[in-house]
């Protein structure tokens, strides 16, 4: 991830948190085959790293590195305790379809490592804008991942039967899940190389 | 040099790539046109998408890169007759984009194309896969297998029986992928391609001598001679050898690393098929343990590099060495000059006793002379 | 035989090439060789402990209190975290302090908490410390076998002869991809 020039819609595309700083991976390989699965995920991540980077921004600064770390791995376990009552409430199925990788979000690299790198250099209506892409641009990924996945390994959108002539089970599995990620990944940045280049060129021509 | 490699290059592949046509040759005349139009189809596909590869990463596309069609009609080799043309035309297309091109191509090969390929159509349509209908059931361009059976790898790996003649094994008259049962022709391929040094001696020895090794201690029947036979004839162990393990591209360059390659894989096949009973675990283990080719080469050219660095600082020691000797016969001589000029000052000091101081300096003069010469 | 079966059933229920667990925490590790396997061994370290200490913390959590859990696993790496740290500053304050901004990478991640849990999965109602031990412990070789096999093709997939938008990163995910795939086909 870049160090200079924060603009709060990075995380969105140009500084992804899965397609280009390879964060919050496992559960899009393993959990991301289907479009049902990707939609838990996107719930539990998105009210999970919110609440709890919104929270941890409230620990002093002054404190040893060691001790923020600590701080901000135990605030998002804290926050994972109401969030699970609540979705157990409201959507079951969530817990049962992601198992261990809904608790896992607790301490997933977005919290533990980008709030003291990245987020917490920002002043809060900064820093909560630019969380909410960043959030946003993992729901994208998650999401194209899991309608790929579903459509190639099981033939289907949502459950709902697509007429596929072949279907490729391979992709469903965590194999079909890592190749397919880093094939995204690829794609992502020579699109942005593509982006970039033109945006250098347009600037000298102005 | 550098011409004669690239001549080697273009050479190793043309040398299999006309094995494999005379494996294909031998599929036609034993499953009709479907195996002749699916071969065409893996090394159409193959083509273009290197060809396409090639050219988005900015690249010349030359002969070398050709090497794709052999990839190609491996697959298609390894493939059931009268197989769903879709399944190895995408097993081509992953071969040459995931398992080649996204690794720089054919020169940054990690692991075997045409491996990677047929794993990817085995872990998606492993039910297809093996599956084999019967030798001479000639099937047409669109037409599928119609009485489908199981290989006689599943046969021999389940029960450890199998009963089927010398002539049938050696012409490959029973049920397994197209090209891999061939076991005459393949052992012909083998010994043109060792010779022509087409395929690395060092991985297909280790491979042999892995599983001949395996089949002794722990025989799968009770006829050595027979595990040793069915070992080498099923589970495409010896299509594997020759040209996925012991594929240049991916092995160590030396005999004696790629040996322990080769086999590592031949043991650990034959491990795995005495406790599980999967079939192909050749090609499986093969790309399992592209890591440890990797290593392998690594410490080749580590080796490589301290051999080098070593007789340089010999070399350096040497002339070291040498030098010191040739200071010390200067000081040498300079000294005998020194006891010359002395002995004829005491001789002059003699003779002309009042004169001594004069004529001993010139004498020291002279001395001092020669040694700057000789130095 | 028994080794070689033994080898190839680990690496086939390994955390990172059929959970995915610690995938991140690898890629991040990875960009460093050394780097890399100070991580793996110390995440062996973590994991082993973890669990073990993951049977305690299931003595005490009831299950009418299982929302507590993860708390208090990540209690747990915490304290695990400190001692790490304490450890350290008292062998050689030097590699404290190299180490104190990378050790955090090893703690809290989704490789150290999901050996944690997985050993929880494995041991409904059957609570021996063996059990959760050997859970840690095989989590963690799983971890640095599958770093060992990342180190062996470093070279390869950073080389410059990788098209620049896959260098690094994305090949090293195919990379873990197609090795998984062998492993799939084991199964």
């Amino acid at each position: 991830m870049k160090m200079h020039n924060f603009s709060p819609v990075d995380g969105l595309l140009r500084d992804n948190t899965v397609l280009s700083a390879g964060m919050v991976i496992s559960p899009i390989i393993i959990c991301g085959n289907n479009l049902q699965n990707a939609v838990a995920l996107i719930y539990a991540f998105s009210i999970i790293t919110l609440f709890s980077v919104a929270l941890a921004s409230f620990v002093p600064q002054k404190l040893p590195y060691a001790a923020k770390i600590i701080a901000y791995a135990i605030i998002s376990s804290a926050i994972f305790i109401p969030v699970k009552i609540l979705t157990e409430q409201i959507y079951p199925q969530c817990s049962e379809s992601i198992g261990i990788y809904f608790p896992l979000l607790a301490v997933n690299s977005l919290i533990v490592y980008q709030t003291e790198v990245r987020f917490f250099k920002m002043r809060k209506l900064k820093m909560i804008s630019s969380l909410v892409f960043y959030i946003l641009g993992f729901d994208f990924v998650i999401l194209l991942v899991g309608f790929i996945r579903e459509l190639l390994a099981y033939g289907t959108i949502y459950n709902h039967v697509v007429n596929m002539d072949s279907i490729i089970s391979g992709i469903g599995a965590p194999f079909g899940g890592f190749i397919l990620l880093g094939l995204l990944c690829g794609i992502f940045r020579k699109l942005r190389t593509i982006a970039s280049s033109g945006n250098d060129s347009d600037s000298e021509v102005k | 040099m550098l011409i004669n490699k690239a001549k080697k290059e273009r050479f190793v592949w043309l040398d299999i790539t006309i094995t494999l046509a005379a494996l294909q040759l031998m599929a036609y005349f034993y499953y009709g046109l479907h195996t002749v139009v699916t071969a065409f189809a893996c090394v159409a596909f193959s083509f273009v998408c290197e060809y396409i590869s090639v050219r988005l990463s900015n690249k010349k596309f030359t002969a070398d890169n050709l090497t794709c069609v052999s990839d190609g009609l491996i697959i298609s080799l390894m493939m059931p007759a009268g197989i769903d043309y879709k399944i190895p035309v995408m097993a081509c297309i992953f071969a040459n984009v995931v398992g080649k091109n996204i690794f720089g191509g054919r020169k940054n090969i990690i692991f075997s194309p045409a491996a990677v390929g047929y794993l990817f159509a085995l872990t998606s349509w492993k039910d297809k896969l093996n599956m084999y209908p019967l030798p001479f059931a000639r099937i047409g361009i669109r037409e599928q297998a119609k009485e489908l059976a199981v290989s006689a790898s599943y046969t021999f790996n389940t029960t450890g029986k199998l009963s089927l003649s010398d002539y049938d094994i050696l012409l490959g008259n029973f049920c397994g992928g197209v090209g891999t049962v061939s076991i005459l022709l393949l052992l012909i391929s083998a010994v043109i391609l060792l010779f022509r040094r087409d395929i690395s001696l060092g991985a297909f020895v280790g491979a042999v001598a892995g599983n001949v090794f395996m089949s002794v201690v722990c025989p799968v029947t009770s006829d050595i001679s027979d595990t040793l036979k069915y070992v080498f004839t099923t589970n495409m162990t010896l299509f594997a050898t020759i040209f996925i393990i012991s594929d240049i591209r991916t092995t160590p360059h030396k005999s004696y690393y790629s040996f322990y390659y080769g086999l590592f894989t031949a043991l650990i096949s034959y491990a795995l098929l005495l406790t599980t009973g999967i079939e192909n675990l050749s090609v499986i283990i093969a790309v399992l343990l592209t890591p440890l080719a990797l290593a392998l080469k690594k410490l080749e050219d580590k080796i490589k590099y301290l051999k080098s660095t070593e007789t340089i600082v010999e070399t350096v020691k040497q002339n070291n060495e040498l030098s010191e000797e040739i200071a010390a016969d200067i000081s040498v001589e300079n000294d005998d000059i020194s006891e010359i000029a002395s002995d004829a000052i005491k001789e002059i000091n003699e003779i002309s006793g009042n004169n001594v101081s004069a004529v001993s300096f010139e004498a020291a003069q002279i001395g001092e002379g020669d040694i700057s010469e000789n130095a | 035989m028994f080794i070689i079966t033994q080898l190839i059933t680990q690496l086939c229920a390994n955390i990172i090439f059929s959970q995915a667990l610690g995938t991140s925490t690898i890629i991040i590790a990875a960009r460093n060789k050394k780097n890399l396997a100070f991580a793996a061994c110390t995440i062996m370290l973590f994991t082993t402990a973890g669990s073990s200490l993951a049977y305690f913390a299931d003595k005490v959590i009831s299950s009418e209190n299982q929302n507590w859990l993860m708390l208090c696993y990540v209690s747990i790496i915490a304290l695990l975290y400190v001692c790490a740290l304490t450890l350290l500053w008292l062998i050689n304050k030097n590699i404290f302090n190299k180490a104190k901004l990378y050790i955090h990478i090893s703690a809290f991640n989704c490789a150290v908490a999901g050996s944690m849990l997985m050993a929880h999965n494995k041991a409904v109602g059957m609570h021996i410390f063996y059990n959760y031990f050997k859970s840690g412990l095989e989590a963690g070789i799983g971890f640095l076998l599958a770093s060992l096999i990342l180190t062996a093709a470093y070279k390869n997939l950073n080389s410059s002869k990788v098209p620049a938008s896959f260098r690094g990163f994305p090949a090293m995910l195919v990379y873990i991809g197609i090795i998984s795939m062998a492993l799939y086909a084991l199964k």
